[in-house]
């Protein structure tokens, strides 16, 4: 029954795999194997819930494979000293909680958002920021990311916690992706790569499965520079144009055997059977938090009248 | 707190994994730390049994464990998977070895691919002593004998007849507590 379930999954995983939404990091090549495959078959473009047979005829649930890209902060921190299962699941239980009273959608680095926080000291009682996500991290309830824009000339970054329960309404404006999975190097960049407009409407996008990634490569100003971009491997950068020196300290100072360290690897990962077991227990409530937000909208204007 | 990475899919690991990586001081600092790992790994896959000292055995165990779940998720079509298994590998060769030997016969394990067994301390002090690191599955007569229990073994025989007289007495005992009870109603 399994490996029927392979065989079909296999050209649709292929083909899949290169239409569904480009989750898959820049650096994989190959189509993941076995577990994530069978998912990949029935998910389609909802990412609906999968119901596989397992051995003993139980059937298991299995999230869809770009769970781990929509939804980076339910996987816990992997340094090892700080791990903890029931402080991590107690964590997700909150974090379930939290995301069923405001919606927190997808993004990714290099979308724009807009964020409104409650704020007593304002004339409103809100304060609504808008601005390009140029880095997100922290796991669990203190995941959070930093939103850039540039105000009457003057470049302005805050940085916002996903959960913090201040937070009114998180928007996506544009959601898209781009080359580098932080994009600090827009603090020196020209201004206009980092000025968006604070009346700028939510964009429809024409391909729902997809997450477009913006191939901008952006101009820097001339140095000095706040981090030596040139030794980051960024390609979202336009050519640096620097002196021949810069480059060759920087290879003197390269780790260049730090890729093959596959043991460093390891410990900055969580492994994917615990990633796995992780999503299938949250995937089944967030769907169902995304269809109620969806119901919820179609029957909003008609409800009004 | 850090988020973690998501670039790659790895196996867990069926070995007890320490936080900290030992650092293995080398006139050429981390590099020299993978060159001599890389020197052991060979080893370890050429030979399938090897003695040398025991930090050095459990880092190596590490990698060679990282390096054998990776061929068996990603298979050797994974360009990133036949990156590492060239790298890792001295003789190349041996990554066909790993390919065509190694993965079919650890594809349907449940336990670890490696053991580390210590070995003996050639010299009195505190320091770790040697150890052996072998792949399971390896042609060499065992180093451990398999079992060490038999039930034919006249401990064993004892201890198993002081059981069963424990269980009939304690079932025993509870027919008696209910007795009563059921009688008072």
């Amino acid at each position: 029954m399994l490996r029927r379930v392979v065989l079909q999954t296999f050209r649709q995983g292929l083909a899949q795999s290169f239409f569904k939404r480009n989750a898959a990091s820049l650096s994989e090549s190959a189509v993941t194997q076995h577990p994530i495959e069978t998912s990949e078959e029935a998910s389609e473009k909802s990412g609906s819930k999968q119901k596989n047979g397992d051995e003993s005829g139980n059937t298991v649930v299995v999230a869809p494979p770009e769970f781990r890209f929509m939804y980076p902060e339910f996987l816990p921190d992997p340094t090892m000293e700080r791990r903890n299962k029931l402080k991590e699941k107690l964590e997700r239980m909150d974090m379930l909680q939290r995301r069923s009273i405001i919606e927190i959608p997808e993004f990714y680095t290099g979308s724009i958002m807009a964020v409104t926080v409650a704020d007593s000291n304002s004339p409103n009682k809100f304060a609504r920021f808008v601005g390009i996500c140029i880095q997100r991290g922290g796991s669990g309830l203190q995941a959070w990311f930093i939103l850039r824009n540039v105000v009457d000339r003057q470049g302005v970054e805050i940085l916002y916690e996903m959960y913090c329960p201040l937070i009114q309404k998180i928007e996506v404006l544009r959601l898209e992706r781009r080359l580098d999975e932080s994009l600090l190097y827009l603090r020196d960049a020209l201004p206009e790569y980092s000025t968006f407009p604070f009346e700028m409407e939510a964009e429809r996008r024409l391909n729902n499965s997809v997450v477009p990634i913006n191939p901008i490569k952006v101009k820097l100003r001339p140095r000095p520079w706040l981090e030596r971009w040139e030794r980051q491997n960024l390609q979202g950068v336009e050519d640096l144009n620097l002196p021949q020196r810069y480059y060759d300290r920087a290879k003197e100072v390269a780790k260049p055997w730090e890729k093959y360290d596959l043991m460093l690897q390891y410990r900055k990962t969580i492994p994917a059977e615990e990633q796995e077991k992780i999503y299938a227990e949250v995937h089944s409530q967030l769907q169902q938090q995304d269809l109620k937000r969806k119901i919820k909208r179609r029957r909003g204007p008609s409800s009004e009248q | 707190m850090n988020q973690a990475d998501l670039s790659k899919l790895v196996s867990a690991l069926r070995i007890a994994v320490k936080p900290k990586p030992r650092l293995f001081a080398s006139p050429e600092g981390p590099a020299g730390r993978l060159r001599k790992l890389k020197a052991t790994v060979t080893a370890l896959v050429k030979y399938e049994r090897i003695e040398l000292n025991y930090p050095r055995a459990e880092e190596a165990q590490g990698y060679a464990e990282r390096l054998i779940s990776d061929a068996i998720r990603n298979g050797d079509c994974h360009k990133h998977t036949m990156e590492m298994a060239d790298y890792w590998l001295d003789e190349k060769q041996l990554i066909h070895k790993l390919f065509k030997v190694l993965v079919p016969r650890y594809k349907e394990y449940n336990s670890s691919y490696t053991k580390l067994v210590l070995g003996p301390k050639t010299y009195p002090g505190y320091y770790a002593g040697t150890a052996i690191l072998e792949l399971k599955g390896n042609p060499f007569p065992a180093l451990q004998p398999a079992t060490q229990n038999y039930h034919y073994w006249l401990h064993n025989v004892l201890l198993d007849e002081a059981k069963r007289e424990f269980r009939v007495a304690k079932a025993e005992s509870n027919t008696n507590l209910s007795e009563p009870v059921a009688s008072k109603n």
